[in-house]
């Protein structure tokens, strides 16, 4: 080999350590930077379509608490950012925003959304980027208590539907004469798996469902469904359902001449009832984790007083899903002191943090907000729940109705 | 026995709101051979709009033909605009995207401007409901079929007695004949898609007090009154009103004595079922093409 050669190969060899020193520094910083997300928390909510309230009342709950801290000074010496992105309310989308966050903006933690559907869809997006998720409305049970039982990554501040079916099934069961409680429930991915969970709910009583009816969304009449309720002998029914559809249950029962003495639901039927169903409406027993309506203690005033000029409402009844709003408080509360508990903007310290938060919240004292079972990765626990009824156009809490 | 009264009178109900639907579609297809693919946002938009109106203090009986006009208005945009331009082709079938994509920025647009929510358009016809055999029924649930007939007998008069009907009727049956003999064909067939227009705006305010005005209200009826239409027969007018009220009443049927959740795999099924049998629509008839 010629001296030139030899040199020609000595220089190539050098360029290429160089190189790959080089090319691994940047790789190590990289991934180092890849670690440390962005001060901002993202959101994959109904920005529009049919539910674009329930995203809406989220955000609002979320751009609150979000404002409030960051008049704080923000977590960790950083302001914290909002990123919510629609999903209209379709599984896809929400996939598609859980790496759009995780991913493009790189997001400390995201909030979960409305539709039960669309958060069952994203656990797998979820998992396989390693966020954390908080969930602030959807209530299917299966979101947070997975099959595998291998979810890391997954939070709840909000109901639970297995835990709502035992409360609407227990608060049926004590009002019912006849222990006849029959359920209407929607066709969809929360009716569905709400469904399975008042049934369990009902054999922990003794007891069994005497009519089982579902129906699909924008259905106009339900009278075939009630009139097998009302054969069944019924004297309460648990509803399952939306507004609009609730709606529909109340004008079927009307046409055919059968009110059950006792109307207990989920809080879908939390929105306009009233207004769409007028006096059919008075009576009914609503599921929230959060009452508006009412009187309130001073954090809820103070909070209502700085929705109230941010968003321009008048009272407290302009408040749609306003369950949603304080849950959505909570839980962006929740995620700010588990930052600061876990000292830096990495995914895996803040998720591991998320368990040890104590936090005196607007819709329970979560002590600590978080178990290391999945039952206990919700964070609103069953004797926080609460009931609300419809009188006279109005959702206010039970105690300052006529009803019992 | 009430039972069945029950489900006779629920599905004849449902299955005239279809008929107008189905009708609107009957009435397009007939002058131009092409529709808005999105009719049933031309009946959200009746009924968001009556909503929207009387909740301005106006009257319902005032706001009635002001929805109409703004929903015939709308009719004869959509005809303009993405209809014709991309129908001009016999075989043409970019209307069918242009028109869906219109349908879905009237809905978005309606669910930013008013609201997410199911609204309601307060009528004293749907205050108490009147028994009939033991089943009971809202009086504005009995005038929607009364009004699809009285409709359809309006619209045959309308195509066999007037000078503009028969000019339709001349359109539908060969265009390029009819723009020889004199027609203005093109006024013809914008004239038709505003008494579809005119037709949808007044079922959304005939229905709204039964399904609630909201901004995605006329998707599944759309669909399911396109559906009628195509097994009807699509330019035979009596029969989609007729197929309608039947699809209805045999929906209500399932749902009694199956269940709520086979209406639409029975239905569907069904209505695949007559098109294979059917291929023109049970009232439809062969069209012969002369080559």
């Amino acid at each position: 080999m010629s001296k030139r050669n030899q040199l020609f190969l000595y220089s190539t060899k050098r360029i290429l350590i160089k190189t790959l020193v080089v090319a691994s520094g940047v790789i190590t910083s990289v991934s180092l930077q890849a670690q440390q997300a962005e001060p901002c928390i993202g959101a994959s909510v109904p920005l529009t379509g049919a539910a674009s309230f329930g995203g809406e009342a989220i955000k609002m709950g979320a751009e609150i608490a979000i404002d409030e801290i960051n008049a704080k000074g923000g977590v960790l010496g950083k302001k914290l950012a909002f990123m919510p992105y629609d999903d209209s309310g379709q599984p896809p989308k929400g996939v598609d925003n859980v790496r759009r966050i995780a991913l493009s903006d790189n997001c400390i933690a995201m909030l979960g959304g409305y539709h039960s559907g669309v958060q069952l869809a994203m656990r797998d997006p979820v998992a396989q980027v390693g966020i954390p998720y908080v969930g602030t409305t959807a209530g299917a049970t299966a979101i947070i208590e997975q099959e595998n039982g291998q979810n890391k990554w997954m939070f709840r501040v909000s109901a639970k539907d297995k835990w709502v079916a035992q409360f609407l099934v227990e608060q049926a069961v004590t009002r019912s004469k006849n222990k006849k409680v029959a359920l209407l429930y929607e066709n969809t991915g929360w009716g569905n798996g709400g469904k399975p969970d008042v049934e369990a709910a009902m054999k922990a009583k003794g007891l069994s469902l005497v009519s089982l009816e579902t129906f699909n969304w924008n259905d106009v009449d339900m009278t075939p469904q009630l009139l097998r309720v009302k054969d069944a002998g019924a004297d309460t029914v648990i509803i399952w359902a939306l507004d609009r559809e609730g709606n529909q249950i109340l004008r079927g029962m009307d046409k055919i001449g059968y009110r059950p003495a006792n109307i207990v639901s989920a809080w879908g039927l939390a929105g306009n009832l009233g207004e769409i169903a007028g006096k059919l409406s008075n009576g009914v027993l609503v599921f929230q984790t959060y009452i508006w309506t009412g009187k309130l203690d001073p954090k809820g005033e103070a909070v209502w007083k700085k929705i109230q000029a941010k968003y321009k409402l008048n009272t407290p009844q302009d408040i749609k899903m306003g369950s949603g709003i304080a849950n959505s408080y909570d839980a962006v509360y929740i995620i700010a002191q588990a930052i600061t508990k876990a000292g830096s903007f990495d995914r895996t310290k803040v998720r591991d943090a998320l368990f040890q938060v104590n936090y005196d919240g607007l819709v329970a004292k979560y002590e600590p907000a978080f178990e290391k079972t999945q039952e206990r990765q919700d964070a609103i626990l069953p004797k926080y729940y609460k009931l609300s009824a419809w009188h006279d156009g109005k959702l206010l809490p039970l105690s300052e109705t006529p009803y019992k | 026995m009430s039972a069945t009264v029950q489900y006779l009178l629920s599905g004849i109900s449902i299955g005239a709101i279809y008929s107008l639907i189905g009708l609107g579609f009957s009435i397009m297809w007939s002058a131009s051979r092409a529709a808005n693919f999105a009719h049933g946002d031309v009946v959200m938009l009746g009924a968001v709009l009556a909503v929207v109106f009387v909740g301005q203090g106006i009257l319902l009986t005032l706001a009635i033909p002001i929805v109409v006009l703004l929903c015939v208005i709308y009719g004869v945009l959509i005809e303009r605009f993405a209809v014709t331009p991309f129908s001009k082709e016999v075989t043409g079938i970019g209307w069918m995207l242009s028109t869906i994509g219109i349908g879905i920025m009237l809905e978005s647009f309606v669910t930013i401007t008013f609201g997410s929510f199911a609204r309601p358009l307060v009528t004293p016809l749907i205050e108490k409901p009147i028994s009939i055999f033991g089943a009971g029924i809202y009086p504005q649930e009995l005038l929607i079929p009364v009004f699809a007939i009285t409709f359809l007998l309006c619209l045959e008069l309308f195509y066999r007695r007037t000078l503009i009907g028969r000019a339709i009727r001349a359109v539908a049956f060969n265009q390029m004949a009819a723009g020889l003999m004199g027609i203005n064909v093109k006024l013809m067939t914008a004239i038709s898609f505003g008494i579809a227009a005119a037709l949808g705006g007044g079922a959304g305010i005939l229905i709204a007090p039964i399904v609630q005005a909201s901004s995605t209200m006329g998707l599944l009826l759309g669909l399911k009154g396109f559906a009628i239409a195509i097994i009807a027969g699509i330019t035979n007018a009596r029969g989609v009103v007729i197929m309608g009220l039947l699809y209805g009443i045999m929906e209500k049927f399932i749902e009694g004595f199956i269940s709520s959740a086979a209406r639409e795999a029975i239905g569907f099924t069904v209505i695949i079922l007559l098109l294979f049998i059917f291929p023109q629509g049970i009232f439809g008839k062969k069209e012969m093409v002369k080559v």
